[in-house]
């Protein structure tokens, strides 16, 4: 195994701004560009179909182009047009009624969707990064708010596809954070993580116990964060000026006067609002702190509550946090920190900025990854955010994995067919904690089909779930009677499909026939190579042990036909070779990670613990 | 999808004696161990095949963990041990007295709104719901040492009535104080 460290990147992809952060000289750093700024706004243009600009750039153009300038774009990633179509009506954008329901905008260069704006914020961070390290990335680990639904990662997962990424991980943001300061302080303990971003709330409460951080519960708002306090203070200045009719230029320049407004509140006790930038007429408004904290005490209240929820869900009462973490730019609001620390009983910590805490937890997270250290050196168990289920009679909602469980997680039901003779049952799968399917979020359906005529209630259907490392569901059903299957990996009904992407990858790349053809192979002959070479390294390490000669014959043969077709530049003979000894190699594979869990407890006598009474 | 065949219950994976009684803190280390081992992260940058087998044991002791980790959903689990199922369980017959004891708690939850202070009198009816669930474990315990299957079970159930109450009598408390 090569020791030169693989280059991987932290990326903290934000409704406002955007970060990438690195390991440099053995400490995670964001990088800047060349005026020395670490952040890229979120903001996308349209308006030149030749050249999509993005942050600074970008954002000049708002006022001039507000339907061509996508801001906020987080905030669509993964939604449907009708969850939308509020969030649109205030920005100002024309949405387009995509396919499938999905969020198109309407801009100068056609229609775009949020998963494509995202790419290009990824491309902008991705060549930063690559400039400054001199090397194609190997590996990013993006974070996302704990909050995010299945589609919403599934958003974030395509645009990362999109914009050549190879994702490591989806990270939780609060998450990020904690491992941000985890590895600075070696704390043990509860901690509390509360982000209010520019456009949403998280909290998150973690335990960190040596190298393991178990999030124990999530809670939050995917609609809530310091726009809203901007919004607030505009609606404010509005009813204070007689509520005048408003231009979509004129309305996103007092946006940003309010967002100054704000900022300048977190220094000052009162400010004077220059409303002469909107246009002519506009007199100067003063603003007190009072004001503003009347203004937007609801909402802060509102991010207590929350609070509230996930320590019950950890089963914890709020001074047993030890720590409290804070992230995201609105978190210097003085009222946000005052009420934060007054619910906690505790000051929270303030010692890494908080807007980059997020970009340089996620940077140690790519480089434990991505295989730059040691293994055994810290672990991140993450739980669901939300309750999965499927729909079952009258509409219900049938609860299979329930928020907060610990990642992965398999979980399997039994269902059984209502009617005499009933051929097929058809699985709707969604998301939520209602009990109603009509106010859940629906993820996928599909049919299992080819059930044998049985009367009704003889068949036995067993639905499970499997959520991976990222929070990503399949969902597979058999009749258990007769075998008959039927398998799905959700593709939320409002993410894309892998064509496409696909579809999208090969208009980017505009490359001939051939040299897709030659990319395919090089990323399969890679994928060959590690595979190979990890098989090495187990069968050195355990092949004597746990193959019988014959297995152990019989997998060096497969090797050896993958090993043949390295260089035989066939595509088709390559995958299929890969595949098989992918195959054959998973009961070695099983068996070494019994191994591993018998290794994990030595030192666990079983005599120890045989009949002794332990409280 | 391969499921991993574990023949071990969860109390051997964790090399835990098989009993309610349980040492929280020696769980939760076995836990971390285990999946320090096993966690898909430790696969990141392994072939696709060892990442997919890593999910499957990794979820499984997720799942062997979360279960150990519930009073009620450990009840359910030894009772299964035994060769009970969760309907034959559920189907145990409880004696009226509790049911009785049950509908009282549950109607002054439900009238708890009305009262002038409903804080301090949810408080105390929060604290003696728990004092009942801490009650049944004993029953539960005593039971199945006995090899009392059917005692047990019938304990199990009444924690699993009371869990519930309690579950929502919390509700409330989080509705009071918003």
């Amino acid at each position: 195994m090569p020791h030169e460290n693989k280059r991987a990147v932290g990326i903290d992809l934000g409704t406002t701004n955007s970060l990438v952060a690195t390991m440099r000289d053995g400490a995670a750093k964001t990088l800047a560009d060349a005026q020395g700024v670490v952040s890229i706004s979120s903001v996308v243009n349209y308006t030149d179909p030749q050249r999509v600009r993005v942050g600074v750039e970008a954002q000049a153009l708002a006022s001039e182009h507000p339907a061509d300038t996508l801001a906020s774009i987080k905030r669509f990633m993964g939604r449907g047009n009708e969850d939308a179509r509020d969030e649109a009506h205030r920005s100002h954008y024309a949405l387009n009624d995509g396919e499938q329901g999905m969020v198109g905008f309407e801009t100068s260069s056609g229609v775009v969707s949020p998963v494509q704006a995202s790419a290009e914020i990824l491309k902008a961070l991705r060549s930063r990064a690559e400039q400054t390290m001199d090397g194609t990335i190997e590996g990013a680990v993006i974070t996302v708010p704990a909050y995010f639904d299945e589609a919403q990662r599934q958003a974030t997962k395509d645009a990362a596809t999109l914009a050549g990424l190879p994702v490591l991980r989806l990270l939780n943001e609060p998450t990020a954070a904690a491992v941000a300061y985890g590895l600075e302080s070696a704390d043990e303990g509860l901690i509390a993580v509360y982000d209010l971003g520019g456009g949403t709330f998280d909290i998150s409460i973690l335990h960190l116990h040596r190298d393991v951080f178990e999030v124990l519960s999530t809670g939050g708002d995917t609609a809530l964060g310091g726009d809203d306090f901007d919004r607030l203070i505009a609606d404010w200045v509005l009813t204070q000026i007689g509520s005048p009719e408003l231009v979509a230029g004129q309305h996103r320049t007092l946006l940003s006067l309010a967002r100054d407004a704000k900022e300048a509140l977190s220094e000052s006790d009162d400010i004077l609002i220059p409303l002469g930038e909107i246009g002519t007429g506009f007199d100067p408004l003063s603003l007190s702190r009072t004001q503003f904290d009347a203004l937007i005490l609801p909402l802060v209240k509102h991010t207590l509550r929350a609070c509230r929820r996930a320590l019950r869900d950890a089963q914890l009462a709020p001074d047993a946090i030890n720590n409290i973490v804070l992230v995201g730019g609105s978190t210097r609001v003085p009222l946000v920190r005052a009420a934060v620390a007054e619910f906690f009983q505790r000051e929270p910590l303030a010692g890494i900025d908080p807007d980059e805490v997020v970009a340089v937890g996620a940077a140690i997270q790519a480089d434990i990854l991505v295989g730059n250290r040691p293994e055994g050196e810290l672990l991140l168990l993450d739980v669901i955010p939300l309750s999965l289920g499927i729909e079952t009679m009258g509409g219900l909602v049938e609860k299979i994995v329930e928020r907060n469980t610990t990642i992965p997680v398999v979980r399997a039901q039994e269902f059984t067919t209502y009617k005499d003779g009933q051929t097929a049952l058809a699985v709707h799968i969604v998301q939520g904690e209602r009990e109603l399917v009509a106010d859940s979020r629906s993820l996928a359906r599909f049919e299992l089909r080819g059930i044998p005529p049985m009367v009704a209630g003889a068949a036995r259907i067993l639905v499970s779930f499997q959520v991976d490392a990222d929070g990503l569901l399949s969902v597979s059903a058999r009749e258990e009677t007769t075998g008959v299957r039927s398998s799905i990996v959700v593709k939320p009904s409002f993410g894309l499909s892998d064509e496409q992407i696909s579809g999208m990858l090969q208009a980017s790349f505009s490359h001939a026939e051939e040299d897709k053809n030659s990319r395919i192979l090089a990323e399969l002959c890679v994928a060959a190579k590690q595979l190979l070479e990890g098989l090495e390294v187990a069968l050195a390490a355990d092949g004597d042990d746990l193959l019988k000669p014959g297995e152990m014959d019989a997998l060096r043969a497969q090797m050896e036909k993958v090993q043949a077709q390295l260089t035989g530049g066939n595509v088709e003979a390559l995958r299929t070779a890969s595949d098989q000894l992918g195959r054959d190699s998973e009961a070695f594979a099983a068996r070494r990670m019994d191994k591993s869990i018998r290794q994990a407890l030595t030192g666990v006598s079983l005599d120890d613990v045989s009949e002794e009474v332990s409280e | 999808m391969t499921t991993p065949d574990f023949q071990q219950s969860y109390f051997q994976l964790f090399s835990l004696p098989r009993q309610f009684a349980l040492d929280n803190t020696l769980l939760g280390e076995r836990f971390r161990q285990l999946q320090g081992q096993l966690h898909p992260d430790r696969f990141a940058s392994k072939s696709a095949h060892e990442q997919r087998i890593a999910v499957q044991y990794s979820a499984f002791v997720n799942q062997a963990y979360t279960t150990l980790r519930r009073p009620l959903d450990r009840a359910f689990y030894l009772l299964q041990l035994a060769g009970m199922s969760a309907e034959e369980v559920s189907a145990e017959k409880i004696d009226g007295g509790f049911l009785i004891e049950q509908m009282e708690l549950r109607e002054k939850l439900e009238s708890i709104a009305d009262l002038v202070e409903p804080e301090t009198v949810l408080e105390h009816l929060i604290l003696e719901i728990a004092a009942d669930i801490k009650a049944h474990e004993q029953e539960f315990v005593a039971a199945f040492t006995a090899d009392d299957i059917s005692g047990a079970a019938s304990a199990c159930v009444k924690m699993q009535y009371l869990g519930k109450l309690h579950r929502e009598a919390e509700q409330i408390e989080s509705g009071l104080l918003d």
